[in-house]
Parts: structure tokens; sequence; C-alpha cells
């Protein structure tokens, strides 16, 4: 029958044609003038009334929540830890000491990170006591503590600018992730341990990698409005350098042992 | 076979004296139709030329011995049979050219969406083999994605082809019958062998009743009359004997035809063709050539996923278009184009739609209508035209007395199916003498062995006519056999063609009288013509001109009825002359055959299912016109159509009109007639603008004389008025015409092999009421498939938006890809079913059927309406849900916007949220996955409310009924439990990307499911309000 028949192009484009303007009925895609109109019209109220439908429950949403802490912390209830610098792809560094392009971008990174800390930036902040918290739930503003960067030791970047690169015995730095309201149990502390291989030196600081409980609780960015920069100002800062002679550093896995019963899950996974 | 048998009585009134004298030329002029109809059809041409090739017909039977190396009397030899039967193969017809089930396979793999899925898959794993080839530590999900979407592909590849293969097996399960035994000669012995195994040259003997199982050179008959209705659509039994009569083979009387019937009288033939090579496997073959149509529901569902696939790849296009724009890296643009393709495309509706049918045809087959091919429930449904056979499909498929005429008064008698008593006043001594003539002047037996099966559904042995006697006089009378028993037969001349009449000479049972009667039935004017007495109220008295009249008028009247009209009358025999040992002599007759006394008449006819006129008011009212093609006589299929109401009560054909104005038919305005009753040699006369004509302007119109081939003329005269056209049928000749029809129906019980293979649908009853069963059925369908794409489109907006979101406000992403998946064809799938249960919303036998280019399944309104304004709704509150999870966790909707190449930076592992907070990446992850969940939960819980919406289209649900569809709570049920698994069950492994969820989550978008319900209850009480506006325009799918 006629369906099977392959319809002329001419025909096909005078069809089109007539679709996007059909002169007879005055039809431009298929409607009139009026036709478009009104369905426009009826289009405009309708997502006006969805749009205001959305802004309203959203509102409602929004009203259920506090502006100085999430509704729940569930998700991170244990904090990450952040490895600075990051080396590319999975977390094996690889560098050749004769190569400073090996490296270079490591120390840049490191020199971007510790910025925050330098003396001058933390020089409104509070000098905290050691090892107790730092409660002020009735402090209005929320201050933070001063972390000192000399409890890095050689890593700290105030001796070596190239954080002993050059020398083969790279600083890597281990961040614990700011989370509101932490208060860990016990000295939290990094563990670092050597995977495998052949001894070596592995030194961490401050000493242990410990954290000190000083820098908790976080009290959340609103409260909590510190100076400090980019990330963490007050200082779950723990800096790990792994000496080791040689040329080459590969496949050294640091790992945080038990920071009191806070088992960052995320490490696991790094 | 089903046909009427034999014709024994011809009715002769004015106007219709023709019978016999176009008999002939008709029969002709039917095979020259049917030659010059499939000479159309070029590679047959040779083939039917062959046929008429064939001489055997004109050689003796010395010659056809040695032609075939066959002994008359012998036979052929085991071992010669079983050659020849090597070379030529069995005595069957081949079934049509099946597709390799491979093909089968195949084209499912590939069909609907398949397509735009498998590029997918290749996409996905294009792109992993780019990101593996520059990273060797790349994820894995886009091979995982693309093995779950070629899955998606294969499974419902293989369900679909699981379905059809399942409702073909239904039909091949039933074709298969018992294999017909053949009676043949071999090695000089008679032996039964199933007919498949005979070989050319065999000879076989047929009896009254079998089945002819190949073409036979008739060698000796007795009596032998067959039903060549089969082949030529005529219904008249021909006798056939040894002598050739005719030049053409389908003329001469001295072949039997593979497939006809043997009514009665014994045969001895040569088979001289086997299987294909017969008359009747030629013609089926030519079945074959008659293009199949596709179905207007494949048209509609292609059309739809042309529409989907449409949109689906443009939207695609599009964004990755936008996402190339945005400097997105191209990889990335890939896969985004996939999630796109994803979201887009239902997966799991072409799985749903083929169940849906495949339940409505298994509906269809508890009413007996047995559907072949899924996709003919839903043609059905939009039928726009019946051309019904008229015996067996209207009518009941046997002679029946319909009126009686004594007493110069016409009494109606009961012809429904299950009578069992006739009610018509018995008290007249006219009507004893009556019955005694129908009791013992009938030839008729009921097969022993029955006296617990009712009177109606007995097996007779004996002529229509006879039966129809035979059983009416049992059911006033009882016990006939026993009556016959005593009213000893001492002589008898049965019926043939120059006499007209039928007579026996009884004893009485009367031990004092000794006299004999002389019983008498015929042709009504032959039966007047040898009477010189009428009895009136028992009384004899001479007939005259009066009661002449009487008897004419009566004849008249019941023969305008259509009815086949019997006389009756009889003579009691003087003792003295015909003492009790005279010898009566049929040869010589030395009996009176004049002088009689004519007692009554009987009219007979095939009456119409008692369903049938209320089916087609049915049909009237549903806008079907329903079309009588008939071989039967003009007369009888105008009482027929007018007793079922094919012609109303109240119209009138143009020869009627004619006859009320008292002018000549051609004076008469054709228009003004809105009925027709044309004849199979009008048809053939006219041009095909002529047969347009008749069927535009008469609405009720009966084809009568028509051969099975003008079946196939009137099929194609209705298709080009754009009618989607059912077609019934039972012969083989039928077949062409049920293969052209947009569906054809054949016969279960009546139907030849041939018929069923090429028909769509096969009905179990033959009843034509069953027809319009299914006409409701496949409305339904129609519906309610709507419903079910309306409902699955719906969501693919919600699942759509993320995507665009994600890319262009470059938020986490709110629903992954295999999340999609498991929407489409998880949660989804029973709810798209269920509705496929959903009841008429109205009467859907009252409107008309619908247009096969202008009613779509899926229009403007269904698309716009799913996608632009319940898909809409969806997704805001999916991203209500989404938006809700990510604030409560740290994330507010401010800080996710532009926050993606952060987020899916796997280097920042303390990516800060709106509260200082820092996040590792896989503490993103997770909570990416819980905004996932809770995506699909919130899609989930107002796919619930859509479910609910989809159960009508107009009505309001409380109309409706919100629990007389059960199944569409277990699809409610199957989604929340499905839901709940996959939150809850599966949510710690990782590849499925689902998590566990705070209970509150599962009811975020609740107020958004409320406000999708009461938004379409508000539509569609606006449409009820206003029919016709601007808005039942626009929002009415």
């Amino acid at each position: 029958m006629t369906k099977d028949e392959k319809k002329p192009l001419e025909q096909t484009l005078g069809e089109w044609k007539r679709f996007i303007y059909n002169p007879g009925s005055g039809e431009i895609l298929g409607r009139t003038a009026e036709s478009w109109g009104l369905i426009l019209l009826f289009y405009l109220a309708f997502y006006g009334f969805l749009a205001a439908l959305f802004t309203f429950t959203m509102w409602v949403m929004l009203q259920t929540l506090s502006d100085e802490t999430p509704k729940y912390r569930d998700q991170i209830s244990s904090p990450g830890l952040t490895i600075v610098p990051k080396p590319p792809g999975a977390l094996e560094f690889s560098l050749n000491i004769s190569k400073p392009a090996t490296y270079e971008n490591y120390i840049d990174a490191i020199k971007e990170f510790l910025r925050e800390y330098e003396g001058k930036k933390q020089e409104h902040l509070l000098q905290c006591r050691n090892g107790t918290f730092f409660e002020q739930d009735n402090i209005f503003p929320k201050k933070t503590c001063k972390f000192s960067l000399e409890t890095l030791g050689p890593c700290s970047g105030l001796n070596d600018v190239n954080f002993g690169y050059p020398d083969g015995n790279p600083c890597i730095f281990v961040k614990m992730n700011r989370i509101i309201g932490l208060r860990p149990q016990g000295e939290p502390r990094i563990v670092c341990a050597v995977k495998e291989g052949t001894e070596v030196n592995l030194a961490t600081f401050p000493k242990d990698g410990r954290l000190d409980l000083m820098y908790f609780p976080y009290y959340g960015k609103k409260l909590h409005n510190s100076q400090c920069l980019k990330s963490g100002s007050f200082l779950q800062e723990s800096a790990t350098t792994i000496k080791e002679p040689g040329e080459l550093s590969t496949a050294r896995s640091c790992s945080p042992g038990p920071v009191s019963e806070l088992q960052p899950r995320s490490v696991n996974r790094m | 076979m089903g046909k009427k048998k034999s014709e024994v009585y011809s009715v002769e009134v004015n106007g219709i004296k023709d019978i016999e004298t176009t008999n002939e030329g008709d029969g002709k002029e039917k095979y020259r139709g049917l030659k010059d109809h499939l000479g159309h059809k070029k590679d047959h041409q040779k083939e039917l030329k062959k046929e008429l090739d064939l001489d055997d017909h004109k050689l003796n039977a010395k010659e056809l011995e040695d032609k075939y190396g066959t002994n008359i009397i012998r036979g052929l030899t085991s071992t010669k049979a079983a050659e020849i039967l090597a070379r030529d193969g069995p005595n069957a017809l081949s079934p049509p050219k099946e597709t390799s089930e491979i093909i089968k396979f195949l084209k499912q793999m590939v069909g609907g969406f398949s397509i735009l899925l498998w590029a997918g898959a290749v996409l996905c794993w294009i792109a992993f083999g780019i990101q593996f080839a520059k990273d060797k530590s790349a994820s894995m999900d886009n091979v995982y994605l693309g093995f779950v979407l070629a899955l998606v592909v294969i499974f419902t590849g293989i369900f679909a082809y699981y379905q059809e293969a399942k409702s073909t097996n239904i039909i091949a399960s039933f074709s298969k019958m018992i294999p017909r035994q053949a009676l043949v000669i071999r090695d000089g012995e008679k032996k039964e062998i199933p007919a498949g195994q005979l070989v050319v040259g065999d000879i076989v003997e047929i009896k009254g009743g079998d089945q002819i199982p190949a073409d036979i050179r008739i060698l000796a008959s007795h009596g032998c009359k067959v039903d060549n209705s089969s082949l030529t659509g005529e219904s008249e039994a021909q006798s056939r004997s040894c002598d050739f009569t005719h030049e053409n083979p389908l003329e001469t009387k001295n072949i039997g035809f593979y497939s006809t019937t043997c009514l009665e009288g014994t045969a001895t033939g040569m088979v001289i063709n086997t299987g294909d090579r017969t008359i009747i496997g030629r013609i089926a073959s030519l079945a074959s050539g008659v293009g199949n149509e596709k179905t207007p529901i494949a048209i509609e569902i292609e059309h739809f996923v042309h529409i989907v696939a449409g949109v689906a790849v443009s939207i695609g296009v599009i964004f990755f278009i936008i996402a190339v724009s945005m400097k997105y890296p191209v990889l990335e643009s890939i896969i985004f184009l996939i999630g796109i393709i994803v979201a887009n495309v239902p997966e799991g509706l072409l799985a749903a739609v083929t169940v849906s049918l495949s339940l409505t045809a298994k509906r269809m087959a508890k009413k007996n209508c047995l559907v072949k091919n899924l996709e003919a429930v839903e043609t059905l449904g939009s039928t726009s035209i019946i051309c019904s056979d008229k015996t067996g499909t209207l009518t009941q498929n046997r002679m029946t007395v319909a009126h009686l005429w004594f007493d110069n008064q016409i009494y109606q008698a009961d012809t429904s199916e299950d009578q069992e008593a006739q009610i018509f006043d018995q008290s007249s001594a006219t009507w004893a003498s009556l019955s005694k003539i129908v009791t013992l002047c009938n030839r008729a037996e009921f097969r022993p062995g029955q006296e617990t099966v009712p009177i109606m559904k007995k097996i007779v042995v004996g002529d229509a006519s006879e039966t129809a006697l035979l059983k009416f006089s049992e059911v006033i009378m009882g016990d006939i056999m026993e009556t016959r028993k005593r009213n000893r037969k001492v002589a008898e001349i049965p019926f043939n063609s120059t006499n007209k009449f039928q007579l026996s000479i009884h004893e009485t049972d009367d031990p004092n009288d000794k006299r004999f009667l002389l019983v008498m039935k015929g042709a009504p004017e032959r039966i007047l013509e040898k009477c010189s007495t009428i009895m009136i109220n028992g009384q004899e008295q001479p007939l005259n001109e009066s009661s002449a009249e009487a008897f004419q008028t009566a004849y008249m009247e019941l023969g305008g009825l259509g009815e086949r009209v019997l006389g009756f009358c009889h003579l009691y025999l003087p003792e003295d002359e015909f003492p009790d040992t005279y010898p009566f002599d049929v040869e010589t007759m030395n009996f009176p055959t004049s002088d009689l006394c004519f007692v009554g008449l009987l009219s007979l006819i095939d009456p119409p299912r008692s369903t049938v006129p209320d089916a087609v008011t049915k049909c009237r009212s549903a806008g079907i016109k329903v079309i009588m093609v008939t071989g039967d006589h003009p007369i009888t299929a105008k009482a027929i159509a007018k007793s079922v109401g094919i012609i109303s009560a109240n119209s009138e054909t143009v020869e009627d009109i004619a006859k009320r104005l008292n002018v000549p038919v051609e004076q008469v305005n054709k228009r003004d007639a809105k009925a027709a009753v044309v004849n199979g040699m009008e048809l053939k006369e006219m041009s095909q603008e002529q047969l347009d004509e008749v069927l535009i302007n008469h609405t009720e119109i009966v084809f009568a004389r028509t051969s099975p081939q003008q079946k196939l003329i009137i099929v194609e005269g209705c298709q080009r008025q754009d009618a989607v056209v059912a077609v019934t049928g039972d012969g083989v000749n039928d077949s062409p015409a049920l293969k052209k029809a947009d569906i054809g129906i054949a016969m279960g019980i009546a139907g030849s092999d041939a018929a069923k293979n090429a028909a769509d649908m096969v009905l179990l009853d033959d009843n034509f009421a069953s027809i319009v069963t299914g006409v409701e059925e496949g409305r339904l369908i129609f519906d309610n498939l709507k419903k079910t794409i309306a409902f699955t489109l719906t969501k693919n907006i919600a699942e759509l938006c993320p995507f665009l979101i994600f890319i262009i406000a470059g938020i986490p992403l709110p629903i992954g890809t295999i999340t999609i998946l498991f929407i489409d064809l998880g949660t989804d799938i029973i709810p798209s079913i269920a509705l496929a249960y959903e009841k008429a919303e109205s009467d859907i036998m009252n409107r008309k059927p619908r247009h096969k280019k202008k009613d779509r399944l899926v229009n403007q309104q269904l698309a716009l309406y799913s996608y632009l304004h319940i898909g809409i709704l969806q997704s805001l509150g999916a991203f209500l849900a989404y938006f809700t999870v990510y604030t409560e966790q740290g994330f507010r909707p401010t800080r996710l916007i532009f926050l993606r190449s952060e987020w899916e930076d796997g280097n920042i592992n303390d990516l800060e949220d709106s509260y200082g907070q820092e996040w590792t990446r896989y503490q993103r992850k997770y909570l990416e996955w819980i905004g996932y969940t809770s995506f699909f939960v919130a899609i989930m819980v107002q796919q619930i409310a859509d479910l609910i919406i989809r159960k009508t289209r107009r009505n309001s649900i409380f109309q409706q009924g919100l629990f007389r569809n059960k199944v569409i709570w277990i699809g409610i049920a199957s989604q929340i439990i499905i839901a709940l698994i996959l939150s809850y069950g599966f949510g710690s492994i990782t590849a499925m990307n689902f998590t566990t969820l705070r209970v509150q989550y599962w009811f975020v978008a609740i107020p958004y499911a409320i406000v999708i319900w009461l938004y379409d209850e508000f539509r569609k009480l606006l449409i009820r309000r206003y029919p016709g506006s601007w808005w039942d325009k626009n929002m009415y799918y």
C-alpha cells in the first residue's frame, strides 16, 4: 500500500515547509499565533506556580536547619586525613634526587600549604594551653589557637626550604580534616609505619605524630570565624617526615595509628 | 467441512430462478476471477498455468496406470510407494515459511530502543578504553555500565522473544491435530495409513464424511458427492463420477480435490497430486505472496520509539555540544551523553507492553479468541470494518425449522441453539398428520449410543434438511426412531433433483387401520402439483383457487425470508387396492403419486446465533461496519442480515426503494438507500471506483454469492477507505483475504489449516459475538497502553533533569545511570503492567474506532503532559529530596553550585562544606550515593502518585474506584518493597550505588506526590466540565 512507497523528497520538504509555516491556516510549527500565545501563557503561569512551589518547599526545608552546625554529621563521624603534597594518581611518591623536576611541584605544594601558618599570619591568634580541649561554648566570638611551625622540626621549612627533598629525606604532611564538635579521647596521634621492604628511617613531627587537644573542638565556620585562611587554621596539622636514605623513595606508606578511639576510616582507603 | 451441506431442495421463487443457471457460469467465472487476480502476482503466474495443464482427467484408466506406474486393482507396491514418498515428500501442505528462530531473536536484539542502548554500551567501553589508555587506574564504572546496558538489551530481547515464542506455540499445538487417515490399496491389500504418507499413484477409497486426502482422479464412484466450498465457496454439493465432463480440470466431475469433503457415497480414486502440488496447496502458497501488513500497534510503537529516540538523541547531542563548549573534556561529555540517553529511554517499557499484550491475549483466549500474533490483540480494537462470513459465524451452521404453514396459517418455530420444546399451537388435527409425514418421510437417523446427549447436540446421519426435520420432530414428539419402527417402511424413493420430491410408504401403527400411508415431501410447487385436496383443520378439502392462492402467499412469504421451503402431503392408500402383501415397486411406481392431500409447509433456515444480533448492535454503536460476505443466495443472505441487524429493520436497498416507489431500479438515487445487497456477479462487473462508491455510500452491505476470491477484492476495497479491516474465513481460498486483512480471523471449528495459518487470530467457537468481545479487549488495551506509556515516560524527565542540571549548574550528580536503570527495570515494571488490568473508563464500545492516522498511541498531548507537566513536577520533588540530603549533611544549595569539578577531584581530600567541615573524596562519594538513593526514592514515591493518576484519563479517580484494580496495589507494593530492598538490602554493595537512608528522606517527596495527584484531578475536572475547550484539546491525551 501507499505507506510502503517512499515519498519523493520535494513532497517531504514541502510537508516540512508547511509544518514550519502554513500560509493557509497561518500556523507556525503546527499552531496558530493565538494558539502559541495561549500555550505559552499557560506554561508561563504553570511554571511560575511550580517555581513558587519549589521555592516554598526549599524555604521550608532550609528553615529547619541551624546556621551553625549541620543537622547530621554521620557521614563524617571520623575525620579524614589529607596528605600534602598529593602525588599524582595513587598514593605513591616517586622522585629522583638528581632530577629536581621530579619533586619541585611537591615543594611548591608544601610551601603553599604552610603559608597560612607563617608567624605573621598567626600573630593575633591565641596561645592556648597544650594538652587540653579549648572549650569555648559560651565565648563569642570563638577564638583560634596558634600553631607554631617549630613543632614540625626539620619539616617546618624554617631551616630547610626544600623540605629535604634534594637530600632524599622528603617531608610529607598529613592533616586531619576539620569536623565540627569533634573531641578526640586520649592522646590523638598519627602513627606511621613502614609498609614493606627494608628498614627505613622514619621520623614524625611533632613528636610521635601527636595532635594537640587544644585544637579541638571546632565550632563551625560561622561561629569559629578564625582569621586563618584556607585550610584548618587551628591546626590539627601534624607533619611527618620520612627520612630515608638513598636516591629514590618509593612506595612508602604512612598510616596513622589510633587517634584515641577515633579511627579515621578514610585513611584506610588511602 | 463446516459449510452448509447439500442443497437438496432449491427454492424457486420469482426472481431467483436463476440459481442453477448462474451456478455453472458463476463457477467458471470464479476461477477466471481467481486467475486474473492472482495473475498480478508475477511469480505465481507460471504455477497457475501448470495447474491448468493438468490433463489426468482426460486420460482413461489404462493411460493413468501407465503414467503413474500403478495398478488400479492392486495399487502401488510398498517399496515403490516409499520411493515416491522419498522423491515427492509427504502429502501435506508445507507450513508457511517461518523466519528462522535466530533471525527472530536477533530482530528482538536490535529492535526498538536496543540500538540506542547498544550504542550507549559501546560508548561506555570506548570511554573506558580511552581512560584506561591514559591512566591505568581508571575507574571501572564505565565498564560496569556498559555491561549493564548490554545485559538490559539482551534480557529484554530474550524476554520479548520468549513472549512471542510462547504465543506462537499455542497456535502450533493447536494446529497439530490428529493426523488424518486414508484408506489406500497397496500390494493388493487395503490399508489405513496416515494421509501424509500418500504418494502419487496410490489408489484410495473415500466414503461419505471423509476429507479427500489428496487430489484424486475418480476411478469408480457410488453416488459420491463432494463439498467443494473450501475451494470454490460454492456450498452446493457436487456429484463426482469417473466421467470426463469438462475440459477444465476444476470443472470436470472426475477429479476430487485435496481437503474437500466427501458428503455421501463412496468413490475410488488415484492420487494424482500430493501436498503443495495439489490445487489447494498452490492456492495456499499464494497466500504467502500477499504481503503481510504491519499491525497498527506495531506502527504505533514504532512511532513512539521514534519520538522517544528522537528526543533522547537530540537532547543528548545538544547537551554534548553544550558540555564541550563549557570546556568539559570530550570524554566526560560522552559519558554525559550516555547518561542522557539512558535517562531518556524507557528501558522497561517495551517489555511491559509485550506483557500487557500477552495478558490481554490470554484474556481473549478465555473468551474464545486465540491470538496468534500478540500485536493483533490491539488491531482488533481498532477495527472499523468487519467482513464476516455468514455460515457458522453469524449463523448456527445447521438447518433448523423456522416456520410452519398449515391450516392457512403461519406458525413460528423456536430456532434457538438449545431448544427443548416447541410452543406453537399443536392442537390442530392437521398438525398430527403433518408431524407424521415429517417423521416418516425422512431418512436421517440419530447415530446410536447418544441417549444422554441433548437432542440438538446429537449427531445425525443424513443431510442438513432431514437432520433439521428429524430434530424438530424429536423435540416435539419424542422418540422418533421408535415411531418409525411402529410404522414400518415398505417402500421409498429417495430425493433426486429431477423428481424434486421424496416419498415413502409405511404401514400405520393403528392396528385397526390396514391401509398403507404414502408420505411425500419436496419442493412445494411440485408437491402442490401432485395434490388435489388440502387438509384444513384435519379435514380434507378440495384444492380450489383460494386455497392455492393462500399456499402461494405463504410460500412467497417464507421464501422471501430466505428460508428453504418444503411441502408435505400424504395419501392413505385404499385397503382394497393395496392389500398387506402388495408388492410396491419404486422403479415402476405401481402406486399413485397424484391426487394426494396437501398438508402443509415447513421452512428451514440456518438460523442466526442467538448472541449475534446483540453483537452486531454493539458493533454498530462502536462505529464498526459489519459487512456480510457469503456464498449464499442474496435472499437468504439478506434475510439473515436483517434478522441479525446487519441490515437494520428500517433501511432499504435500492431494490426495495424501487419496489416501494414502483419505479425501475435505475431511477432510484443510490444514496437514498442505506443498505445494499451486492451479488457476486455484479461485483465482478464493478470497477474499483464503483466498489469504492458502494462501500462509501452504503452503511449496511451484504455481498452474496461471492467467491472467496472476491473477498480479497472486498478487503482491498475497504482498505482503500483507510479502514482497519477484520475478515473472517474458514476455507483455503480465504487465506489470501485473511492475510491481506489487517486482522484475519480463522474459524477454529470449521476452519482449514491453511486459513488458520494465514490468520492472525483463531475464533475457537466460530462465533461472531466472540469477535466483538475481542474488539472490546483490543480497545481497552489500547487505552491502557496509553496509560502505561504515559506512566513510564513521566519519570524519564525526572531522570533526565539531574544530568542537565549537573552539566549546566555543576552540582554533584543527583542520580547515577545504574540507579536509573533500577527505576526503569525495577520499581516501575510491575506498576506499568498493572495498568493493563485497568477497567474501561466509560463504555468503550460506544465510541468510534480510532482513526489509524489521527488517533495515535502516543500523541502530542500525552508526551507534553507527561514530560512537561508531571515530569517536571516529579523532578522538582526529587530535587527537593536531593537538596534536603545535601543540606542536612552540610552542603547548602549555594555551596553545591559549580562545585562539581572539586567534588569529583580525587586529589582533594579536604573539601570544605558550608559549615567549614572537610570531606575526603570517599566521604563525598558516599554522600553522593545517599543523594542517588534519596533521588531514587523520591522518584519512586512520586511514581506511586503517577500510577494512581494514570488509572484514568478523564474520570476522577473516585469515579473509577481506587480499589477496583487490585493489581495496581500489587504494583505499588512492589515499588516500595523493591526500593526498600535496594536501599536496606543492597545498601552495602558499592557497585549498586545504593545506601541506607534515614527514614524521613522517604517522605520528602510526598508533598509533591500529593500535588501531582491534585493537579491531575484538576486537569480531569476541567476536561469533564468543558469538553471541546482549549483545555480539553491540549490536556486530554
